[in-house]
């Protein structure tokens, strides 16, 4: 352990290169558990296990957002994904009861499983090529940091973004009112099938 | 870490998402591999947004996580109707509609 940090210290490294390599080694350490996270979700029995586990992949996110300089977006995430949205998820799961599932390997799932491995050879192959025609924009990290995320954010909202901002209001609106109609006129049994 | 780093990260939870969606039976499981494969696409826009120096990106996540909101209420809601009526959750056996 000593002979390993006298190399470290003969190896003169300063101290922004030395935070760089631990920030480095942090979001990939983070990326890791996000991917692991998200396999759990998928390959848990138990749909309580597997909601913990999007919990988990949920704050690794976030954890990343806020390394990738989206402070405001970290806190949203958490707010509303692991605040709302899974509080959601567990209240159904504990209305619905956790069944186990029984797991067989059918045609259909080695079909499924061969789509979405194309799809992930699609994938890695477009993240080879690389970007063709980089943007450059005129939002630098510094003027978010003079700011504010939460404010740089707002101002481009509410300047460049009006149009889209409306339509998540009115699209909330109708969630709403979809919500109501379904928990209030659905308690009638459903009409029996007429048969021809 | 570069952008390769961050499409690795984004492709692989995505391509997870979309197994999942395929092959669990649970529709509670199903809403949570798309709930997944959002996130991916919310960290791609966030990661993307950071390396482009640009807002855009951001602003796509936060409408996506809006979307998202709104849609897992209605499903839920939706799956809790089902339930009351047929008393099982198996997207096999829900086959009213197939004529």
């Amino acid at each position: 352990m000593m002979e390993f940090l006298d190399q470290l210290w003969s190896l003169n490294l300063d101290r922004e290169t030395v935070f760089g390599l631990f920030e480095q080694g942090l979001v990939f350490a983070i990326g890791m558990t996000a991917i692991l996270a998200s396999l759990g979700v998928i390959l848990c029995a138990t749909p309580i296990y597997s909601a913990l586990y999007l919990i988990v992949n949920m704050m690794c996110l976030a954890l990343l957002f806020l390394l990738y300089n989206a402070e405001f977006l970290a806190a949203v995430q958490v707010i509303v994904y692991a605040g709302a949205v899974m509080i959601l998820f567990l209240f159904i799961i504990a209305l619905l009861g956790a069944k186990k599932e029984k797991r067989d390997l059918s045609f259909q799932n080695l079909a499924g499983l061969g789509f979405v491995g194309l799809l992930f050879c699609e994938l890695l192959m477009s993240m080879m090529v690389g970007e063709t025609k980089p943007v450059e924009g005129r939002v630098t990290l510094e003027v978010v940091q003079q700011v504010g995320s939460a404010k740089a954010i707002g101002i481009e909202l509410f300047s460049h973004h009006i149009i889209p901002f409306e339509l998540a209001s009115l699209l909330l609106l109708v969630a709403v009112v979809g919500i109501i109609s379904l928990a209030k006129f659905s308690n009638k049994q459903l009409r029996k099938r007429t048969r021809f | 870490m570069g952008s390769e780093f961050v499409l690795f990260v984004s492709a692989t939870v995505f391509s997870i998402g979309a197994l999942g969606f395929v092959i669990r039976k649970n529709p509670l499981v199903m809403f949570m591999s798309v709930e997944l494969m959002l996130n991916a696409v919310n960290f791609l826009l966030v990661g993307y947004s950071s390396f482009l120096n640009s807002l855009d990106g951001q602003i796509f996540a936060l409408i996506i996580m809006t979307v998202a909101a709104a849609e897992v209420v209605v499903g839920l809601a939706i799956i809790l109707t089902i339930f009351r009526t047929r008393h099982e959750l198996d997207v096999d056996h829900i086959n009213i509609l197939k004529g």
